[in-house]
């Protein structure tokens, strides 16, 4: 048995191996070039120096940056919070108008995000609301595109709550409020975080809704990123591209040691 | 004190037009372990979240300690629950899961510390306070399950299948363990399984349900040595069945394919009627020669069929001349069986052991 | 019992009544303001309130925009396809593997989702420019004389694509794949399957729902994608969001813009109908 399965299975690795070549090379690279020495992009690099990443921390980027980072948490905490009375709505009734409750809900995981962008703009500007364009029209834009990810994560540990937890808690003589306080809500608490995080990580990537709503001064560092690359290219992008893949890394990584992050992970979906 | 802990009067619950209970009157006694049995689907669980009060009924009122509930919500109800699932809060030590009932009472912490130390010593999980529910095994999770149900010292506990999830030995042991549990603590029970093995050994009376209904209650010997009716017959133990004729206003009965017999425990038949007579196959014997019939004794003509060894008992398989099947248990008590398959033999019993059920 | 609620309930709505205006507000009504632009006329860079179609018949019929349209689709195929045949080895690995870097094989798989599509993007450009990474090396071992131009192009937009959207499709290969169970493979080969029968007869109709899903996935996240088109496409190479964009933001044609916004919804909802109707009918077999 093993001597026959050597053969596919080692076709199989050398594919994987190759896959994942793909997958990172341009990653690599990106951080290797942001060491070179000269305003090129040479590789092998020529002669090391940090003065890229010195440039990548001054003002013009790290104001972004903070900006940016302002964004995602802003979603990170609302998203889940909206989505929270929206799943137990969806989850635990059925009622008139669910299914068109449920449509609004998953809509902005239907719909291109750019269109999203393209007609909240529209949108703002009809309203007279032209002054909210700037980080409150980007807040509710990325509330909206984020939600259902929070909606997906918290459905999920609610749905494989078990019901008897509920009928236990009751039993024991704990009434509704204390239930959903003491029970539930503990329960579904990692469907929570991940919903934050998944909120964190879809906001802090956005490049498709951002576009249209940014004003000068209050532009996320993925857009800064995007207009500059239009004046072409400077190893100063490869540094600040290194620093923002690494930030939702750690993120990631802290909430994965406090929580288990991973049953979550089979859920997602975003936009490129 | 009330007269009864529980009673339930006209009792229905149903789904559209499903019934899954219909129509149920039943009292239980202050510190009586009443166990529900029947099949899945007879309405059994529904009647315990009834009681429970995990949903309204249709229609009936249940009475517990002589206070009506129906309209009260589980929390006021004063009920513990034992679940299938166990149903620990994951989240929470085992301490913490015996303490939430006491909690939520708003007992004095001391109370509540020496409460969960006695519940946890009762079902002999003394030291395990502190693990959480997932490091435990089924057996331990079952106790806690137990001690978390008895430690608010409700006024009837409710086991819903609490032993299906263990295996065999487990469940055995258990069996005994909570039979033990109960009788110390007087706690009146209503214990709700699809087993008849649990239900005999561990119940004072036992209700057998089917299809929304309750077919008989009445103690283990009771439901065993006289069914009251043919899903009780062939639910609750094993039966051979056959059919008959009563010829007479004396009630005796002619079975088709055999003799006439009478002595049985049928009372007030019409003649002409057809029954069906059940016979446990224990009670049954066999034999190559046809027995001294007389009408004490049915005995009916087949051939071997098959044999059986299970260990403690040989089986002997039966067809009979209309193409029915019956079955003889022999204990082993070291003796060869006396017949083979293929070999023609005479079913007997005396007709003391026989059942007579209405078609 | 949760769900045996009355019709006349109105609970449900209570609860969710904030979020519910929110999306109502922040999301259905600028969709639907947007569907209604679309058929109204800009004149001199200002909305007028004018019923048309005249939006939807330039967009089909002026060249420009029709090729970025066609371009669009192209990209989307051709990424859907590169990106399922790239996950599927991928993802069966992942799932199979008794590997004790499983964990960390997976992660690595799906980190790239991590960074924003830009700087993902942002990798290629190094690679693929003029004096960039490809040409670099290609030039240091001999195999070409002169700089070539591989950007922009299509191609390279489908590269840089089919990369950033590759951790989706192995999302959604490891999700169909993992609920095979692995004894049918051994049933069939105990039956006398050889490993491309098993493959071809068992493991592939059983992965279809997810092999369709993954390819909708990078298809419809593909045909929405504007960074990397902008990045690794220019002028010549233009899709439908770079088109869109421009209409937006420079030409402030808001009635085009938001007609072609409308078509790309329109093949994008329609692409998961039918999905959901091929995964209806694998469904059901």
């Amino acid at each position: 048995m093993s001597f026959l399965r050597v053969s596919p299975w080692s076709a199989l690795k050398i594919a994987v191996g190759a896959v994942y070549a793909f997958m990172l090379t341009p990653i690599l690279i990106t951080a290797v070039v942001s060491l070179n020495a000269t305003n090129r992009s040479l590789f092998p690099p020529q002669g090391l120096s940090l003065r890229w990443w010195g440039e990548a921390f001054s003002p013009e980027w790290v104001d972004p940056l903070i900006f940016s980072l302002k964004l995602s948490a802003v979603s990170a905490v609302l998203s889940p919070l909206m989505a929270l009375p929206l799943t137990f709505a969806l989850v635990r009734y059925t009622f008139p108008g669910r299914q068109a409750l449920m449509a609004l809900t998953l809509g902005p995981l239907l719909l291109p995000a750019l269109v999203t962008g393209v007609a909240l703009l529209q949108f703002f500007d009809f309203m007279g609301w032209r002054a909210w364009i700037g980080f409150p029209a980007l807040v509710a834009g990325h509330v909206a595109i984020c939600l259902p990810f929070a909606v997906r994560t918290i459905a999920i540990s609610l749905t494989t709550l078990p019901p008897n937890l509920e009928l236990a808690a009751a039993s024991l003589g704990a009434s509704k409020l204390r239930t959903l306080m003491e029970i539930t809500l503990p329960y579904i608490k990692n469907g929570i975080v991940a919903g934050g995080v998944f909120a964190f990580i879809h906001s802090f990537t956005d490049i498709n809704l951002s576009l249209f709503l940014v004003r000068p001064g209050e532009q996320p560092i993925t857009v800064k990123i995007m207009g500059f690359l239009e004046y072409g290219f400077a190893p100063t992008l490869a540094a600040v591209s290194v620093i923002t893949l690494v930030l939702p890394l750690i993120l990631v990584l802290i909430v994965e040691r406090l929580t288990g992050l991973g049953n979550f992970i089979y859920g997602g979906r975003g936009n490129g | 004190m009330a007269e009864f802990a529980l009673e339930l009067q006209g009792l229905e619950k149903t789904y559209g037009a499903a019934r899954a209970v219909d129509g149920i009157d039943l009292q239980v006694h202050t510190g009586e372990f009443l166990t529900l049995l029947g099949p899945s689907g007879c309405g059994k669980t529904t009647t315990l979240g009834l009681i429970a009060g995990f949903f309204p009924p249709t229609a009936g009122e249940i009475m517990l300690a002589g206070k009506p509930v129906a309209a009260l919500p589980p929390f006021k109800r004063d009920i513990g629950v034992v679940f299938q699932d166990y149903a620990l809060f994951p989240h929470m030590t085992v301490e913490q899961n015996v303490a939430f009932g006491l909690r939520m009472r708003r007992l004095p912490k001391a109370e509540i510390k020496t409460r969960v130390e006695e519940a946890l010593s009762l079902v002999k999980l003394t030291g395990l306070g502190e693990r959480k529910p997932l490091e435990m095994s089924g057996g331990q999770r079952q106790r806690v399950a137990l001690a978390r149900a008895l430690v608010i010292r409700p006024t009837i506990l409710l086991l819903d299948e609490p032993l299906s999830n263990l295996d065999l030995k487990l469940r055995e042991d258990m069996r005994v363990e909570i039979a033990r549990i109960q009788r110390k603590l007087g706690i009146t029970t209503v214990f709700v399984t699809h087993d008849q093995g649990e239900a005999l050994v561990m119940s004072d009376r036992i209700a057998v349900m089917n299809a929304g209904r309750i077919e008989q209650v009445g103690p283990p010997t009771d439901i065993y040595e006289h069914p009251a009716s043919r899903f009780v017959a062939q639910f609750i133990g094993r039966m051979n069945f056959y059919q008959g004729r009563v010829m007479d206003d004396a009630g005796r009965i002619e079975l088709v394919g055999g003799n006439v017999i009478s002595g049985h425990d049928a009372q007030e038949l019409a003649a002409g009627t057809t029954v069906h007579v059940a016979v446990r196959p224990e009670r049954t014997r066999i034999s190559k020669d046809m027995p001294a019939a007389g009408e004490a004794v049915m005995a009916l003509k087949g051939r071997v069929s098959d044999v059986l060894f299970l260990g403690a008992a040989r089986e002997v398989h039966v067809q009979y001349q209309d193409g029915r099947f019956g079955c003889v248990e022999l204990p082993n008590n070291g003796a060869p069986v006396p017949v083979a398959a293929g070999d023609e033999v005479w079913m007997s019993a005396d007709a003391s052991c026989c059942h007579v059920l209405p078609a | 019992m949760s769900k045996a609620v009355s019709l006349q309930d109105r609970r449900p709505w209570l609860i969710a009544f904030l979020p519910a205006v929110f999306l109502f507000v922040f999301f259905g009504l600028p969709n639907a303001m947007l569907l209604s632009i679309s058929f109204l006329k800009t004149e001199a860079q200002q909305l007028t309130g004018e019923l048309t179609l005249d939006n939807y018949v330039f967009l089909f019929t002026e060249q420009t925009y029709l090729e970025a349209l066609l371009r669009t689709f192209f990209v989307g195929v051709s990424v859907g396809i590169l990106d399922v045949v790239l996950a599927f080895p991928l993802a069966y690995f992942l799932v199979r593997t008794n590997s004790r870097w499983r964990g960390l094989l997976i992660a690595l798989a799906l980190a790239p989702l991590l960074a924003s599509v830009v700087v993902r993007t942002y990798g290629w450009y190094v690679i693929l420019n003029r004096f960039g990474v490809a040409n670099d090396v290609m030039l240091w071992l001999g195999v070409i004389e002169q700089r070539l131009t591989l950007m922009p192009s299509t191609g390279a937009i489908i590269i840089g694509l089919a990369h950033s959207l590759l951790p989706y499709a192995v999302l959604t290969l490891m999700g169909a794949l993992g609920g095979i169970n692995p004894s049918l493979e051994k049933a069939a080969m105990s039956l006398g399957a050889s490993r491309f029968r098993c493959f071809v007869e068992v493991v592939l109709p059983l992965a279809l729902p997810g092999l369709i899903g993954g390819f909708i996935l990078s298809f419809s996240v593909a045909i929405s994608a504007y960074a990397t088109p902008a990045i690794l496409g220019g002028p010549a190479t233009q899709v439908m969001a770079t088109a869109i964009y421009g209409f937006m933001t420079q030409l402030l044609d808001w009635s085009i813009g938001a007609a072609m916004a409308v078509v790309l919804i329109v093949s994008s909802l329609l692409l998961f109908y039918l999905a959901a109707r091929a995964g209806a009918r694998t469904a059901s077999l």
